[in-house]
């Protein structure tokens, strides 16, 4: 399928269905501004897809494109926990040692890539990725920690780098 | 994102970046590992573009302030805890009451970024000085040290530490060696101790000779060998017996003596990532014996099965310990 055929398709799409998704999308959220940019993001990732293979078959709009908003919904989710825990910890700090708000974002943003990383992975793995990643421990001090050989512990720690990456690099 | 020509890395490509992240970056790689690592990324561009995409993330993660982020990721999962019981029904209060409980109680740990040296959750170490001196510290702990012409000093940041001091070979004169923590200082009279925060105070453990102990606004008293004394901000006196050996942790265990399970379940919540608490049930019910430090869910499951308890896991990092289940 060409490009241009894609893009009137997800044209085609959004004409027919975005203000049903949009009312949808208000209906799970309780702000208004937040559900219309996930409206947004749904059709640029039908628009993606779209693009990297077939359009799926068009028989069930709306079935589809709620998958995909439903997706996006739980990151949303993630996200809005994650940064709100954030700005609970950082309120608890003396102001002399808050962050810059520069730092403050990055380090937001790689909470989210963990914390997206360790839903997937089984207990000893996560324990293992939080000591490589966030304490900054090394194979063998984690294997010793967790009281695994080494090559086990190497492991743990591939299962989510490759988790990471695959979060990060394939959408 | 920008590709090169050769187009994306394979899986299999990723998989072997990822193998060599974890080998090279994650470790301390000899000689001939970073040899063959060098080929591997010399051997194919798409190799070099997998390695620099997973060399990154680690990049990211690594300058991550460490007790921060647990704090934040703890949270998080209060929050989420929270809003299932909320959407359930369930009593939040208990949820909120632990969540303040940890903000109130994990307060510094923008200190361990300033600190000369730290240990993570679980963690432990020993640094000699260079003046001979051996400063251990324990789970969770931070110290910034100066040694100067007039003293050797070291800052308690954070946690514990168990200090054994030096000859002080190097130095014309012995120089002092103290110790200042929030509350005020400690001068070491040849000696081995233990000191350690805790909520709002100094407690010292003196194993060998003596320590002075000189709050900031308050009179100077000596602690002698076998003795625990505590100190705050006007005053230092002898303390309550803890429950517990103040330098059993130094043999990675825990000595428990008749200890409330609250009191010894908050201790071990030092060594692990998580909250521990105690069913109000059972929280009076004394506990006695060695505990290992090393595993510590391991020493929970042990624990549940002398005194017949049970484990409670209400999310990943939150575990209640309550009756038996008779």
């Amino acid at each position: 399928m060409d490009k241009s055929a894609v893009e009137a398709d997800t044209h085609a799409l959004y004409r027919d269905h975005h203000g049903w998704l949009l009312g949808w999308l208000r209906r799970k959220l309780d702000g208004a501004d937040v559900a219309s940019d996930l409206a947004q993001d749904t059709f640029v990732r039908v628009l993606r897809r779209g693009h990297a293979r077939r359009m799926p078959a068009l028989r069930e709009p709306r079935a589809y494109l709620t998958r995909i908003a439903q997706g996006l919904l739980v990151d949303h989710w993630r996200r809005s926990d994650l940064e709100q825990a954030w700005l609970q910890t950082l309120a608890a700090l003396p102001e002399q040692h808050a962050p810059s708000p520069e730092t403050r974002q990055i380090v937001l943003e790689a909470l989210v890539r963990i914390d997206a990383a360790l839903d997937t992975l089984k207990p000893a793995a996560r324990s293992a990725f939080l000591m490589a990643q966030i304490d900054g421990l090394s194979c063998p001090q984690i294997a010793a920690r967790l009281g695994v050989s080494l090559a086990t512990a190497e492991r743990y720690l591939a299962a989510g780098l490759r988790r990471c990456y695959a979060l990060r690099f394939h959408e | 994102m920008n590709e090169p020509a050769g187009g994306a890395p394979t899986p299999r490509i990723v998989d072997e970046a990822i193998a060599w992240a974890v080998r090279v970056l994650y470790a301390a790689p000899d000689a001939q590992t970073r040899g063959a690592f060098e080929r591997w990324l010399a051997a194919d561009p798409r190799h070099g573009l997998a390695w620099r995409r997973v060399r990154g993330m680690a990049d990211e993660f690594r300058g991550l302030p460490a007790g921060l982020a647990h704090d934040t990721l703890r949270t998080r999962e209060a929050l989420r805890q929270r809003r299932r019981k909320v959407a359930g029904g369930l009593g939040a209060a208990l949820a909120a009451a632990g969540l303040s409980g940890w903000l109130a109680c994990e307060y510094a740990p923008w200190q361990r970024l300033v600190a000369d040296a730290s240990t993570a959750t679980g963690e432990r170490r020993t640094l000699r000085l260079d003046d001979g001196s051996l400063v251990t510290l324990n789970t969770d702990s931070a110290i910034s040290s100066r040694l100067s012409a007039q003293e050797r000093r070291i800052d308690l940041l954070r946690g514990e530490i168990f200090v054994e001091t030096g000859p002080d070979a190097g130095a014309p004169g012995r120089r002092p060696f103290v110790v200042a923590t929030p509350q005020g200082r400690l001068q070491a009279l040849g000696t081995r101790f233990v000191v350690r925060l805790d909520n709002g105070r100094t407690r010292v453990a003196v194993r060998e000779g003596a320590v002075a102990l000189q709050p900031d606004g308050g009179p100077t008293s000596v602690a002698g060998a076998g003795q625990e004394w505590s100190m705050d901000g006007a005053a230092s006196r002898p303390a309550a017996p803890a429950g517990f050996e103040p330098a059993g942790w130094l043999d990675g265990v825990i000595v428990a003596r008749k200890m409330p399970l609250a009191d010894f379940l908050a201790e071990l919540d030092r060594y692990r990532h998580g909250f521990l608490a105690a069913d109000p049930r059972v929280a009076a019910q004394p506990v006695s014996g060695v505990y290992q430090l090393g595993d510590i869910d391991a020493t929970l499951r042990f624990l549940a099965r002398a005194q017949g308890l049970s484990l409670r896991y209400r999310t990943r990092y939150w575990i209640t310990v309550a009756p038996g289940t008779a």
